[in-house]
């Protein structure tokens, strides 16, 4: 039998909060009134305000999922729906408010900027506050902004693409997103351009209570390519009250490009992470998401792919660790309509201390996507007593000529190898946080080299209660 | 070692409470057939076989619920399906918490034969302990033209290859239950 740690009791690093300073503060609940608050005062054309309207009704429409984690205790009317943190937006990193500064450099924000030229977009409370672009993507046509900007300045592309991957009626999160949405980014990379370093965003709820609704549209035409990160970290608030997250990200897979996006979910534990991510991929596309979901109290998420295009190709890579009042309900969609279309799921994710983990996919194989193939993986740590792992995949299958494949296991850490590293002198804390790192490595390798030592930092204290 | 034929149980709600070696089959049936091994040292196979054609329309549900520990329970469920069949598959491995130290494996497999077959195959795991050893699989597809190339290499027609490739697949199960447990179908 291992003995289950003890509570850990390390400072949670990124879990400081800044006094709120923000220039207007909607109130508290959602109703039509402030929905059409929210459009007026972003000054959006008539036809936004009345898709944000319309959205919202159908939002009061949906009803909640009555599958996956509990969302029982999530009460509309707690929070704010929108909140502009400064009055104008800020050109350099010099021009930022000295606490945004502050928060960020604590996150590494200026050294992810100097190793990584190509652009960062950081995303405090409701909008984006700070953007730099480099001279390199502008001259290759590269459009990289927050989402708002986006609907102003290119509205043609904008509104070409926007809510066609998610319309506001696929779910209850998504229908709320799309009626009070705020920041997140907008990428167009134009036809034939590869864009060789990560476009990068960080995003972060500061004030209490507040709902974080990014929208984030990517469009990666003919030939393209683009690797997009997303990171998050948020601070822990003393009273305990949640706060609610709820993104939607629409990606459009033109024909021959590729697009990977990588996620470093790292909520603090009073985060609801209900976001709906889902890519159409066209001909010979191929899209990849690489989710790590480390933090929040409850995620769902089920990030897809619509294989559209003969030979479109959709990759899943998913890490999901799940501790203390944790649950991580987490997986992968693959639609294949066309012809030689093939999918890729890998999952892997760690219960600890009474949390739980639940690997969630749906593959459908549609009539006439002949000749298509696909592959989902799901491995599951359990490493102690009080807690849990589930596994619910869904295939569906309607065409002959293809192949489905799916396996999962369920274990424990290896005792024979727990024994062995500290036969070799390592504590038994060093040697689980070693073999945890070794079990996900296969994911850990493919996500950028500064995100994956994050990774395996935050994974070594969520084990052992220091850094190595 | 008891023997179960699902398809002549009226109650397929059964609870196991005594250790032991139990094997259960089914063959082109609907319905849920659940185990609850409530003892421990319980040593549970469960086979099915499917044979769909014309409009067949099986669907099936399975639970493996390990209620005590150090138990094992092993499924295995292989189908083919012809012309417009359909096959609906949920299965459940259930693992309470007190219940360490169990083996719990659950496999389906399908071919299908006809472009207007439908299978659909959901194999949940629920596991609420940590020392167990849990794995299942899903695999759904068509004969492997490879090996009816080998055949046809052999001298044996088209149809004969993919006669002896489906009776093959489906045999496994009636072998297992011959050669391990001595029991003909």
């Amino acid at each position: 039998m291992q003995t289950p740690q003890d509570d850990l009791q390390f400072d949670y690093k990124y879990g400081f909060s800044k006094p709120e300073n923000y220039s207007f503060k909607a109130e508290k609940g959602l109703n039509e009134e402030i929905v059409r608050n929210i459009s007026k005062r972003k000054n959006e054309p008539a036809w936004m305000t009345e898709f944000r309207v319309k959205a919202y009704k159908i939002f009061l429409e949906k009803k909640m999922p009555d599958w996956g984690g509990d969302l029982s205790k999530i009460n509309f009317d707690s929070y704010y729906y929108y909140i502009k943190p400064v009055k104008d937006r800020a050109n350099a990193w010099t021009d930022l408010p000295d606490e945004i500064k502050d928060t960020y450099d604590k996150i590494g924000i200026p050294e992810a900027e100097k190793k990584f030229l190509s652009g960062v977009s950081a995303q405090y409370e409701s909008e984006v506050v700070y953007e730099s672009v480099t001279k390199l993507l502008t001259e290759q046509g590269v459009i990289f902004m927050d989402c708002d900007s986006g609907l102003k300045k290119h509205p043609e592309i904008f509104k070409k693409y926007f809510s066609t991957v998610i319309p506001p009626h696929d779910n209850k999160f998504a229908a709320l997103n799309s009626a009070v949405w705020s920041g997140g980014s907008f990428v167009y990379v134009p036809k034939g351009v590869h864009v060789k370093l990560p476009l990068q965003a960080y995003f972060r709820i500061n004030a209490q209570n507040v709902g974080q609704f990014e929208r984030t549209l990517i469009i990666a035409e003919e030939g393209s390519y683009v690797h997009y990160i997303e990171g998050c970290t948020a601070p822990i608030y003393q009273t305990g009250e949640d706060s609610l997250h709820s993104a939607v990200v629409e990606i459009i897979v033109k024909k021959g490009a590729r697009v990977r996006y990588t996620t470093v979910q790292n909520w603090s534990n009073n985060v609801y992470n209900l976001v709906t991510k889902r890519t159409r991929v066209e001909e010979k596309g191929f899209m990849e998401w690489i989710d790590c979901n480390i933090g929040s109290q409850l995620t769902m998420k089920y990030p897809s792919c619509y294989l559209m295009g003969d030979g479109a190709r959709g990759e899943v890579l998913s890490i999901a660790f799940a501790g203390k009042g944790q649950h991580q309900d987490a997986g992968a969609k693959m639609f294949h309509f066309a012809p030689n279309t093939s999918s890729r799921i890998v999952s892997k994710s760690i219960s600890k201390d009474g949390g739980r983990t639940s690997y969630r996919g749906l593959v459908q194989v549609r009539p006439g996507a002949k000749n298509s193939s696909v592959y989902v993986s799901c491995d599951a740590l359990i490493l102690d007593p009080q807690s849990r792992s589930d596994t619910y995949p869904y295939m569906k299958i309607k065409e002959s000529d293809t192949n489905v494949q799916h396996e999962a296991t369920v274990e424990k850490l290896g005792e024979e190898k727990i024994f062995y590293l500290m036969a070799r002198g390592i504590s038994k804390g060093e040697a689980e946080g070693m073999l945890v790192n070794g079990f996900i490595e296969p994911i850990a390798r493919e996500i950028p080299l500064e995100y994956s030592i994050e990774l395996n930092r935050l994974i070594n204290l969520e084990m052992a209660g220091s850094v190595g | 070692m008891k023997f179960i034929h699902l398809n002549h149980e009226k109650n397929t709600d059964i609870t196991l409470t005594e250790p032991g070696k139990y094997v259960a089959f089914m063959k082109n049936i609907s319905g849920e057939f659940i185990f609850h091994m409530e003892a421990e040292k319980i040593d549970l196979e469960i086979y099915g076989v499917f044979d769909g054609k014309n409009q067949d329309d099986f669907r099936i549900h399975t639970v493996q619920h390990h209620a005590a520990p150090n138990s094992i329970s092993n499924l295995l469920i292989k189908g083919v399906f012809d012309d417009e069949s359909k096959f609906h598959y949920t299965g459940l491995v259930k693992i309470d918490k007190n219940a360490q130290g169990s083996h719990a494996y659950q496999k389906n497999q399908n071919l299908i034969l006809s472009p207007a077959v439908f299978v659909e195959s959901e194999p949940f795991l629920e596991i609420e302990a940590n020392e167990v050893f849990c794995t299942h699989g899903s695999t759904t597809g068509k004969l492997n033209e490879d090996d009816i190339y080998y055949l046809r290499s052999r001298g044996i027609s088209d149809g004969d290859s993919r006669k002896l490739l489906v009776d093959g697949f489906l045999d496994e199960i009636l072998h297992k239950l011959k050669s391990e447990h001595n029991t003909t179908i």
